[in-house]
């Protein structure tokens, strides 16, 4: 049976203005939640980017020359195999040290531009069996010829994993909680749309109206209040990133500039949350539908 | 047209509002339902327009078997129906037009379909001059009017009408008698249930009585009550 659209947007609009103030109340929520749930993915996301040298549980960084020789390189490899603390190392040639590089920095073009192959260090990823022998294996190789520095700080980035992981958690948490709320909020204005048209209802009923056709523009106010308010979130997450670019290049935060994240990233992050209000807004209308309107 | 067969229908526990109803109607037929407050006539035009299913027994309607028809087919089934009842059910905040043209809307016609079939439907109903009215500008009898003219805009087969004349005065009664006796020579089927005596004894129409939720009088040209009938 066909549907007009101009009854749809009609009735769908009608319902929208009618309960003008409940649906602003579960646009802001769904809004809020989903900002929130972005800006956790970014900062998740920015955190893997500024510790992608320490994955798989390295703790020591041993930087060659970027003109070692290879009998140099050799040296280190064989020592490295030799000592009983180390669990497992690999090493990381000059290409791929570069492709890491252009990773990290791909938010700045100029500086990756600036910087050739050859003048990026290759290096060892040392896992040892005891986190804590990384001071004392590392200072064996610091005055090593061919070695240009050795890096445990492993510390520190275990810290700046479990402060981000902390904030991530209690982030998400309250964008769950609000999504809840707001899924709880869109069920309540639909419920209440339903009982206000509760005559109009009996009649398509009672005229033979589709069930479908009764419940559509029900449902689709849900989705509009979705829909809106994860656009407002994903306004509010690009925001939120152009802000962090801005600090970081106008105060020259060097240190914060490993935490940029990639734009592919960022477009992910806004699918994310375009997505995430879709669902909400639906399954909540659909649940109010179901449960309050018996067609 | 109508074939109802040893239907039961219980709302609680040991409490019928039908006991083993078994009637048939024909074509073009008009029926009165008549008995006493709670006897179960409206619960059998209910039925009949398939919003109450009977627990045991069938039911066809417009040549459909209502008691296995799937919920999706309602719908399409009520189309052939028109139903009218004693508060109207008109929307308030839509006009004389609007209501009617409303029950077009909603099973998706065109907008010329409506610019053409309403206003003939509101010539019909004799309210084409008060077709920009809310109802409640309107008389209880021109309400009813209204109504009708929404249950008849389709052309139903069937017209079901629970006391409609339950809220009105003898004048607009009788004008609203008038109108479905109108809609009855058309070839439309019509089952009224009703109390009003006066409208059932000069009528002299088929009457089918309810006892308890029992059909216990079904006469072709009958009267309201018992014992008052002559031949
Ligand atoms: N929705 C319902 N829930 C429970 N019981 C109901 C319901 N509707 C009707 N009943 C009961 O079913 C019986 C038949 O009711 P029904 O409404 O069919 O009677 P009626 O003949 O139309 O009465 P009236 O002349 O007062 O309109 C009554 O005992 C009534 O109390
Ligand atoms: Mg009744």
């Amino acid at each position: 049976m066909a549907i007009s659209l101009e009854y749809v947007v009609k009735e769908t609009s009608g319902n929208l203005w009618r309960n003008r103030l409940m649906s602003l109340a579960a646009v802001l929520t769904i809004s809020v939640s989903l900002a929130l749930a972005g800006a956790a993915l970014l900062l998740k996301q920015g955190v893997s980017t500024a510790t992608s040298q320490w994955k798989g549980g390295v703790q020591l960084l041993i930087f060659m020359q970027p003109n070692a020789t290879a009998a140099q390189t050799n040296a280190v490899s064989s020592q490295l195999k030799s000592l009983p603390e180390i669990k497992s190392y690999f090493y990381m040639d000059q290409s791929k040290s570069y492709q890491e590089f252009k990773q990290l920095m791909a938010n700045s073009p100029e500086l990756v531009k600036s910087v050739t192959e050859s003048q990026i260090p290759p290096s060892f990823r040392v896992v040892l069996k005891n986190p804590n022998d990384a001071p004392s294996v590392g200072s064996l190789f610091q005055q090593q010829v061919g070695v240009k520095d050795v890096n445990f700080n492993r510390g520190a980035i275990n810290t700046m994993l479990h402060v981000t992981s902390i904030v991530q958690f209690v982030i998400v948490a309250l964008a769950v909680v609000l999504l809840i709320s707001a899924s709880v909020l869109i069920l309540n204005v639909i419920r209440v749309a339903i009982f206000s048209r509760r005559r109009e209802v009996a009649v398509m009923k009672l005229v033979g109206a589709t069930n479908w056709f009764i419940r559509i523009p029900f449902m689709l106010e849900g989705l509009v209040q979705g829909l809106v308010g994860a656009i407002v979130a994903a306004a509010a997450v690009v925001g939120i990133q152009s802000l962090f670019h801005y600090v970081v290049s106008h105060f020259q935060v060097t240190v914060l500039s490993n935490f940029l994240v990639s734009s592919h990233d960022v477009v992910m992050t806004e699918l994310f949350v375009v997505a995430m209000g879709i669902i909400v807004g639906t399954a909540g209308s659909a649940f109010a539908v179901r449960r309050y309107l018996e067609v | 047209m109508i074939k109802v067969e040893n239907v039961y229908k219980r709302y609680k526990e040991d409490q019928y509002a039908l006991v083993d109803c078994s009637l048939e109607i024909d074509r073009g037929e008009f029926v009165f339902v008549v008995g006493a407050s709670g006897s179960g006539k409206s619960t059998l035009l209910r039925v009949l327009l398939r919003e109450e299913r009977p627990d045991t027994g069938q039911v066809w309607v417009a040549g459909k078997e209502l008691s296995s028809m799937p919920g999706w087919k309602v719908p399409f089934f009520r189309r052939n129906i028109g139903a009218i009842f004693q508060d109207f059910r008109l929307l308030p905040n839509k006009t004389v037009f609007g209501n009617v043209a409303f029950a077009l809307e909603v099973i998706g016609k065109s907008k010329r379909h409506i610019m053409n079939h309403v206003p003939q439907m509101l010539e019909l109903v004799g309210l084409h001059d008060k077709q920009d009215r809310f109802p409640d500008e309107l008389s209880g009898g021109e309400q009813q009017r209204v109504a009708i003219a929404r249950a008849f805009i389709n052309r139903p087969l069937i017209l079901l009408a629970d006391e409609p004349t339950g809220n009105l005065d003898p004048e607009n009664s009788w004008s609203v008698m008038g109108l479905l006796e109108r809609i009855n020579r058309t070839g439309t089927t019509v089952l009224m249930a009703t109390h009003d005596v006066g409208i059932v004894d000069s009528m002299r129409r088929r009457v089918i009585e309810l006892d308890h939720g029992q059909i216990k009088r079904d006469q072709t040209r009958g009267v309201y009550g018992l014992g008052q009938q002559t031949s």
